[in-house]
């Protein structure tokens, strides 16, 4: 896998490249629900056999289904938008702290510098603030070089027996960054 | 005409074979760990808030060999039913959803459920396509259709009518890191493989 920084790419190479990164760190099993900046990667994940891609109703959703597979031997991996992540933290604090069940966010920087959407300000606003309240391990890649640190969450999340989060920016996603 | 809580969760306590259970918040774990003092092969999700049947198809997934029963109050249904789809595209048959519908919020000083009386929850899960949908409002019912509702090789949905609790039930006396490394650890003896670090 090439980590060149200072080459564009599509937002389906980057796909690639994160299934490969999580596929490398033992993930199977990822719910999902969409968002503009992640559906290339959503579509990618789910034609590829390398995972059990599961869309799902609602983002707690995720949290509960990928839970109970923590019981299978490996967490899951839940991948959404900022917005769909904030409507899970009592399933977060309720399910994955009290029984300390790890498990991997990946969700997008929605309201960051670069998302022109006003209606995900609220994002840029309050999604860090909410993640450091709930002290949940974070990790945000904002250069295509720093994918790895998807692999690095996974595996920590593990060791912390309790979910950790990727934020993943725009450019990232998009591929310009 | 519904059940009592204590009579049918004896009853399906009783039926037990090797099923893995799941239960949802208040009456259901509280009864079912009365009924059964199961240290092991139940977790006792409590106040999830409708997400007791992910976790079961998370598991089910893991396992495909070994039948699950998910509890899940009417209450929590009512807030998430949308997970009705997830099991259908799912189609664990594996998985067997048991709504337990008092119609009331029966652990928090039995509230009424919007539309409580009225909700037709076997319908709602027909119409989603689940294949194997039962509803029981008596034990001897039940008792007759037990195989068909709760061992079917289809993706299952049964319907417990029953009558709101009449007392205040002990919770299971577990926290959760206590209540994850015993059902963990059980499953590693189980079935041979390792699933806690």
């Amino acid at each position: 896998m090439k980590l060149d920084a200072q080459s564009r790419r599509s937002p389906e190479q980057v796909a690639a490249v994160i299934a490969d990164v999580l596929a490398g760190a033992g993930a199977e099993l990822v719910a999902s629900l969409p968002d503009g900046w992640i559906a290339p990667l959503i579509k990618h994940l789910g034609e590829d056999a390398r995972f059990r891609h599961v869309p799902v109703n609602r983002e707690e959703s995720a949290v509960g289904l990928c839970s109970g597979a923590f019981f299978g031997g490996k967490p899951g991996v839940a991948l959404m938008g900022a917005s769909g992540f904030l409507t899970c933290i009592y399933a977060i604090t309720k399910i994955n702290y009290t029984y300390q069940i790890p498990l991997l966010f990946l969700i997008t920087l929605r309201g960051a510098p670069g998302d022109e959407a006003r209606y995900h300000v609220s994002n840029g606003l309050y999604l860090r603030a909410v993640i450091d309240a709930i002290d949940l391990p974070a990790l945000y890649v904002e250069r295509f070089d720093e994918l790895p640190k998807i692999a690095e969450a996974y595996r920590h999340c593990q060791v912390l027996a309790r979910p950790s989060v990727v934020g993943l920016s725009r450019g990232v996603l998009k591929g310009t960054e | 005409m519904a059940m009592d809580i204590e009579e049918c969760f004896a009853e399906i306590a009783g039926a037990r074979d090797d099923e893995i259970v799941v239960t949802s918040a208040g009456n259901s774990s509280e009864v079912w760990w009365e009924k059964t003092r199961d240290l092991e092969s139940t977790f006792y999700l409590e106040a999830s808030m409708s997400l007791s049947t992910m976790f079961a198809a998370g598991l089910a997934l893991s396992y495909p060999k070994t039948r699950f029963w998910a509890f899940l109050g009417d209450g929590a249904f009512v807030m998430n039913a949308g997970v009705l789809f997830v099991e259908r595209q799912l189609a664990l048959p594996n998985l067997v959803s048991i709504i337990v519908a008092n119609r009331c919020y029966g652990a928090t000083g039995r509230a009424d459920l919007p539309m409580g009386a009225e909700i037709d929850f076997a319908s709602i899960a027909r119409a989603t396509g689940i294949p194997n949908v039962h509803r029981f409002e008596s034990v001897e019912r039940m008792k007759a259709e037990f195989d068909a509702a709760f061992r079917a090789a289809v993706p299952s949905t049964v319907v417990l009518e029953l009558n709101p609790p009449q007392r205040h039930y002990e919770s299971p006396p577990f926290d959760g890191a206590e209540l994850k490394y015993r059902f963990g650890r059980a499953l590693e003896r189980r079935f041979d493989r390792k699933v806690l670090p």
